[in-house]
């Protein structure tokens, strides 16, 4: 309970980064920490009936659920990529608004 | 056929890899790719076919192939088609359209699964290969479109893996099934994430700036198909039991309503276009059942409106009300309204008058009156002067594309003829002579700005936690079996 707490803090802690901070670079760090949140909570989904990796051996022992560890992986990979091409974009963008405020940039391009 | 649906699946991605490596080929494989996507899809709908299946072993992908994924596969394959055609004498590089074969590819897989992981999947490659279709001029203005939309969704698909592990905690698998016995944050999650990226109701309103501002074929891509995406799984949710089908009937009407307010009182035709989208993507959710019909002729209707509007010399209706335009555009862009509109002689009357015969019956007088809210906007546009001596001329690769699109919306005729009675076709009447007089006596005076505050990017994702609570709120207040 106390770990999903945190969790849902870390969570929210990013979700507000997004909407408060008014640099786009910023924005794409607070939405990182976001998504760190959600694959912690992946990953403890994954521990909810034992922590050992899933190995057959000679003694039964409560192994982790290595499903969601999998799937998480998936979206590790899609999120650094999505990462990736969007500061690609920004890098491209700030050629013409330095300062990378959002506010600025949308007054610029709409 | 399971293993033809892989192959359907498989060897175009396989063609959007050859793209890169012998360029000269682009445009003919990607045509290939819609025309075996055209063939699969009216297989799948001449046969009735309903396939499930699962690749590998237990928690494998889960795939499912019915009639409704049948017409969205359809609706994907037709558009693309109409995109690749009108792009043909541009010049386009080879990228281009390896990423047009990515984008049909990951809809078409969008549409066939049915767990929340493959969806998730398939979900994200469309939003990054959207993202580089937009970003295709790379001018300032359609890098910031770009972004703005790529930040959207991969925030809210965020949360939408939150719902789906909460979905697979309950349930051991991430099945669609599942959704429930699972606890009511995983259904608000995930409906969160399937609406914004779908642009239903207050979380849709990104979806005016990135149509507007982008390219001419991407935002018929955009507004054909690929918002589709996320309507589809939102169906089949609908599918699972009476109280979702219930919620999403209820989002259908308020998105049909918000859509048609915003469209009646916008002045710039693509922005116009955007929240008519919205609309029509309401009426495809009022009824979810029968959404599949309805979303093919919509998507290609609204092909067809955004590939002609290309031609226009301005988007601004004013001025285009006041110098009038080119009669070879307007033919289509009347015929295409007239379509949206749910005229008889076109698939849409049918669509419309399906949709409305599955309405449960508080729904019946709100669609009605959005059916004539739609034909109020449309009419702007038929009755626009034009004169045929201007000397801009409608390229003939428009006139094919649309030509094709307007030919499988007359076809698709025999889907549902039995709507073709006396009273039916009364009351479409009824309801564009209606649309008619109000736009003619009323609305045509009435000029009211409408403000874009509530379009700037910190407000859409503000509005998140706003559709947060919302859905929460429905489920409060409707019985089910959450509370």
């Amino acid at each position: 309970m106390v770990l999903e707490t945190f969790i849902l803090l870390t969570i929210i802690c990013g979700f507000f980064g997004i909407i408060l901070k008014h640099n786009l670079l910023m924005k794409t760090i607070s939405m990182d920490i976001m998504s760190t949140g959600i694959i912690t909570f992946f990953v403890l989904v994954a521990s909810r009936n034992g922590l050992f990796t899933p190995i057959l051996t000679e003694k039964t022992v409560n192994y982790a659920d290595p499903v969601p560890q999998a799937v998480i992986l998936t979206a590790i990979v899609i999120g650094f990529s999505t990462q990736a091409l969007m500061l690609v974009a920004i890098m491209k963008l700030a050629k013409n608004n330095p300062t990378l405020e959002t506010k600025e940039i949308e007054k610029n391009n709409s | 056929m399971i293993n033809l649906t892989i192959a359907w699946i498989c060897v175009p991605l396989l063609f959007g890899f050859i793209v890169y490596l012998i360029p000269k080929l682009d445009k003919y494989l990607a045509l290939l790719t819609t025309l075996i996507s055209v063939i699969y899809s009216l297989q799948i709908l001449l046969n009735n076919y309903n396939l499930k299946f699962q690749l590998l072993d237990n928690f494998g992908v889960t795939f499912r192939v019915d009639n409704i994924s049948g017409y969205f596969i359809l609706t994907n394959a037709i558009v693309t088609a109409a995109v690749i055609i009108y792009c043909w004498q541009k010049d386009k590089i080879a990228f281009f359209y390896g990423q047009i074969i990515f984008l049909h590819v990951s809809l078409n897989s969008a549409f066939i699964t049915t767990d929340f992981l493959s969806l998730y999947v398939a979900l994200e490659v469309i939003g990054m290969v959207a993202f580089l279709l937009i970003a295709y001029p790379r001018t300032d203005q359609s890098l910031w479109v770009a972004l703005r939309y790529l930040f959207i969704s991969s925030i809210v698909m965020l949360f939408y893996l939150g719902g789906a592990i909460l979905v697979y905690k309950a349930n051991n698998s991430f099945d669609f099934e599942g959704l429930k016995n699972s606890p009511p944050e995983a259904f608000v999650l995930i409906f969160l994430g399937l609406l914004v990226k779908g642009g239903i109701f207050f979380s849709g309103l990104w979806l005016p700036m990135t149509y507007a501002e982008s390219d001419t074929p991407i935002s018929a891509l955009l507004s054909g198909i690929v918002t589709k995406a996320s309507i589809l799984p939102l169906i089949r949710c609908a599918e699972i039991n009476d109280d979702i089908d219930l919620v999403i009937r209820i989002l259908g009407v308020a998105t049909a309503i918000l859509g048609v307010c915003y469209a009646v009182l916008e002045k710039d035709i693509k922005r116009m276009f955007a929240f008519s989208s919205i609309s029509q993507l309401g009426f495809i959710l009022a009824s979810p059942a029968v959404g599949g019909f309805y979303t093919l002729t919509h998507g290609l209707a609204k092909c067809a409106l955004f590939l002609t509007i290309g031609y226009l010399p301005t988007r601004n209706l004013t001025e285009l009300k006041n110098n009038g335009i080119n009669t070879s555009v307007w033919i289509p862009l009347t015929l295409a309204s007239i379509s949206v509109i749910g005229f008889p002689f076109f698939s849409s009357f049918e669509a419309k008058v399906l949709t409305l015969n599955n309405l449960l019956p508080w729904q019946i007088i709100p669609m009605n009156i959005v059916a004539i809210g739609t034909a109020i906007y449309f009419f702007q546009l038929i009755l626009l002067p034009h004169k045929s001596n201007q000397d801009r001329n409608i390229s003939f690769n428009l006139f094919l594309a649309v030509t094709l699109l307007i030919f499988f919306l007359l076809s698709t005729n025999i889907i549902y003829y039995q709507a073709y009675i006396l009273s039916n076709i009364f009351k479409a009447l009824l309801i564009t002579l209606i649309g008619f007089l109000l736009y003619n006596f009323i609305l045509k005076k009435v000029v009211i700005k409408m403000s874009r505050i509530l379009e700037e990017f910190d407000h859409l994702v503000g509005f998140m936690a706003l559709m947060c609570l919302f859905l929460y709120a429905i489920l409060f207040f409707i019985p089910n079996n959450w509370f």
